[in-house]
């Protein structure tokens, strides 16, 4: 989803840029309050903004296809510290790939960011909300919601190709296109996108659920403070 | 951060490295690096070129805009190697050093606890 310079026109970019300062601008306002708030925020926001960054440029073979791709890490970004939040956190990892990684380019961190940052991130926090409402494991929750925000943020990454390029061909049968460029790699990296965001959320839930407000519910909360005691 | 040292019965100190988050995270580690391996020597052997799904979007993208894409900087051979694991060697210690401010208390004490047993 690193769409690089050149591809997308001044008007593309430049409306990309638009549109996830809707989301980085309150969420940046959002992280400003809970660093009042939670003194822990800080610390666990740069932590999850480093693993963002490691995730999205670790390139994994797939055997099946031939090529390599790699996961988002804003799924469970957007899990834990919010949807927001995410943008914000993207926007920067997307900034340091390109200058300093060749990852993606610097017209293109709007677009970038739009998919993998936005897109991704709420997607997958909505799939985690909507799984949980109905008293889903957390595991499951959260594999489907790194599932589903792997596979959003390209089909995320299609759109915004074909919505620029695509000409005379129909706008559908162009993001199909692009997308089929993506999608046979993809699928198996967004399994192993679930698996990373249920394993990596269960051991922080199991080690200090204290530190996730909203991720439990007041049931579960209750369950992991006995755990706990009877650990201590 | 610092290091755990017990004192066995010889007052001679001990540094418990290998402990049960190390032995965890050798294990992943090892265990992707096994899939990359074995998933590189197949691409390999199939002469399957194995490379990275954006560029080659990116490349279907340049067909239609006849525009050659590029990124900010292009790493010549083994300079992206270079940027890439100071970049995540960096990276493995930010978010180590917070994981453990954070989500690594429990286990110091549970270890500490262990040392005092030992």
């Amino acid at each position: 989803m690193h769409i690089e310079d050149g591809i997308l026109s001044p008007q593309a970019w430049a409306s990309w840029y638009a549109a996830s300062a809707v989301f980085i601008v309150p969420g940046i306002r959002q992280i400003q309050k809970r660093v009042e708030e939670n003194p822990y925020y800080k610390p666990f926001l740069a932590m999850v903004g480093v693993g963002v960054f490691i995730t999205s440029c670790m390139h994994l073979p797939v055997p099946v296809t031939g090529s390599c791709s790699h996961p988002c890490g804003t799924p469970l970004a957007a899990i834990v510290v919010g949807p927001f939040a995410t943008a914000v956190i993207s926007a920067i990892v997307l900034f340091f790939q390109a200058i300093f990684l060749g990852h993606g380019g610097i017209t293109t961190i709007g677009a970038n960011t739009f998919s993998m940052g936005i897109v991704g991130g709420i997607s997958g926090y909505l799939c985690w909300k909507i799984l949980r409402k109905f008293n889903s494991p957390l595991w499951l929750a959260a594999g489907l919601a790194g599932f589903v925000g792997d596979l959003a943020t390209y089909l995320a990454s299609a759109f915004e190709l074909a919505l620029s390029l695509h000409g005379h061909v129909p706008l559908v049968k162009q993001w199909i296109i692009f997308f089929m460029g993506y999608g046979p790699t993809q699928l198996p990296i967004a399994v192993a996108e679930a698996v990373f965001t249920a394993a990596v959320l269960q051991a922080m839930v199991s080690r200090r659920p204290d530190l996730l407000p909203g991720i439990l519910s007041g049931k579960d909360r209750k369950k992991e403070a006995v755990k706990h005691e009877i650990r201590d | 951060m610092k290091l755990e040292i017990s004192e066995n019965k010889l007052s001679s100190p001990q540094v418990k490295w290998f402990d049960s988050f190390t032995k965890m995270m050798l294990t992943v580690m090892i265990t992707i690096l096994i899939f990359i391996f074995i998933s590189g020597k197949y691409m390999d052997s199939h002469k399957m070129e194995a490379g990275g799904t954006d560029d080659a979007v990116n490349d279907l993208a340049s067909v239609v805009t006849q525009v050659e894409h590029h990124p900010f900087i292009d790493l010549p051979g083994d300079a992206q190697v270079g940027a890439f694991s100071v970049a995540n060697f960096f990276a493995g210690l930010v978010v180590g050093h917070h994981w453990e401010k954070l989500f690594g208390e429990k286990k110091k004490k549970e270890d500490d606890v262990e040392d005092v047993e030992a």
